[in-house]
């Protein structure tokens, strides 16, 4: 899955901040799921918010190099994961 | 015109029917019944006797409440409306009343099989709880499965999925002097001061007990007593799964989410593992802290 993808899924969810986490709840057939609800740490719900259907996955992965003062390939790895962990929940 | 006032967790409800037939209720909900209230009422259900064949049309369906057993309610969305379709648990195919409840969740028309003993009953269960339901979208509050117990001082709650004790957990409360609210279904409410934990009409008489709330346990049974608190988003997930709510309206979901997101910035939410024995008492006594307002 790349990043257009995973931006036009984002409406299958629900979501809220609490504080600088997130809270996702998954929408099959208009209908929330509650017994699968997810959380997205600091930097997953960074990701969430800069996955805006405008910036590539080079834009987030620099975003992150910058917000969180990691180096790029941890940042990679960060977007790869989450990348991952949204298919795994989407599938 | 036949009328009766509800008070249930601080919402007034007012029933009225302009039928022949007696307007009654469910026995549980006789100790909930008001007199002589003269403001404006938070919802009015307006009873109905029969139903007429149009509204057994099927169209927009949104949420189906069902198991593989039986249909327990299906709601349809209308233009200006939604339409709730409640099956009789007895005789599964039949259609025991329908719902309309406008979009401002303030009104509600409720269509009821006639029968031969000329009495309407528009809270016959399920739908008493689906009106609480949507009381506590329209307002701040939230409908949950939990025990909730108050010890004079503070007021707890424990939930979890069925199974896990929470009727255990409040009876062994109540063995050390804790006030049992309820042991299956709590609305929450938030007001100026803090949190207040409600009971509910149940099938089973009991009088209306409202308790603050100062802390919340998603519990389970373990081979020794633990304690963990759970902060931020996991503690708003874990409490949303145990929420009672019927997920197709976005706007409903972010109102739990709202709601329980401040709910967890105030309340201390913790994971216990429990002993089913007097142990667990002060073992959260110890470990626990009880935010108070």
């Amino acid at each position: 899955m790349n990043i257009d993808e995973l931006f036009k899924r984002k409406s299958l969810f629900a979501f809220r901040n609490v504080g600088n986490e997130k809270v996702l709840v998954p929408i099959k057939n208009n209908i929330a799921n509650m017994t699968e609800i997810f959380t997205l740490n600091e930097v997953g719900s960074f990701i969430w918010d800069k996955i805006d259907g405008g910036n590539s996955e080079d834009d987030i992965v620099l975003a992150i190099t910058n917000e969180f003062d990691i180096d790029e390939l941890t940042a990679k790895k960060d977007l790869s994961d989450f990348i991952e962990k949204f298919e795994k929940i989407i599938s | 015109m036949n009328t009766q006032y509800l008070s249930i967790a601080g919402f007034v409800i007012k029933l009225q029917s302009e039928s022949s037939a007696e307007l009654t209720l469910e026995e549980g909900y006789s100790p909930f019944i008001i007199s002589d209230y003269t403001d404006k009422p938070d919802v009015i259900i307006n009873a109905i006797n029969g139903i007429p064949n149009y509204l057994l049309e099927k169209n927009n369906l949104l949420f189906e409440a069902k198991n593989e057993e039986q249909n327990f309610f299906s709601i349809y969305r209308q233009d200006t409306s939604y339409k709730i379709i409640i099956f009789d648990q007895k005789n599964i195919n039949e259609v025991q009343q329908i719902a309309i409840l406008n979009n401002e969740l303030t009104e509600w028309k409720v269509y009821c099989k006639e029968d031969y003993t000329n009495k309407i009953t528009p809270l016959l269960y399920p739908l008493g709880p689906i009106v609480m339901y949507y009381l506590t979208v329209k307002f701040d509050a939230i409908m949950l499965h939990a025990s909730g117990v108050f010890d004079n001082e503070t007021g707890r709650i424990f939930s979890g999925f069925s199974g896990v004790g929470k009727s255990t957990m409040s009876a062994i409360w109540q063995k050390t002097g804790s006030k049992i609210i309820n042991d299956d279904r709590l609305i929450i409410r938030k007001n100026n001061k803090g949190y207040t934990m409600h009971n509910t009409p149940m099938f089973y008489v009991d009088i209306p007990k409202v308790a603050p709330l100062n802390s919340i346990y998603l519990i389970h049974h373990s081979a020794e007593n633990t304690i963990k608190k759970l902060n931020g988003a996991l503690a708003v997930s874990r409490i949303m799964a145990h929420c009672i709510q019927h997920g197709y309206n976005n706007n409903f979901i972010q109102h739990h989410l709202e709601f329980l997101s401040h709910l967890c910035n105030n309340i201390s939410v913790y994971d216990v593992g429990f002993k089913p024995d007097i142990s667990i008492v002060n073992f959260i006594k110890e470990h626990a802290t009880a935010i108070h307002f």
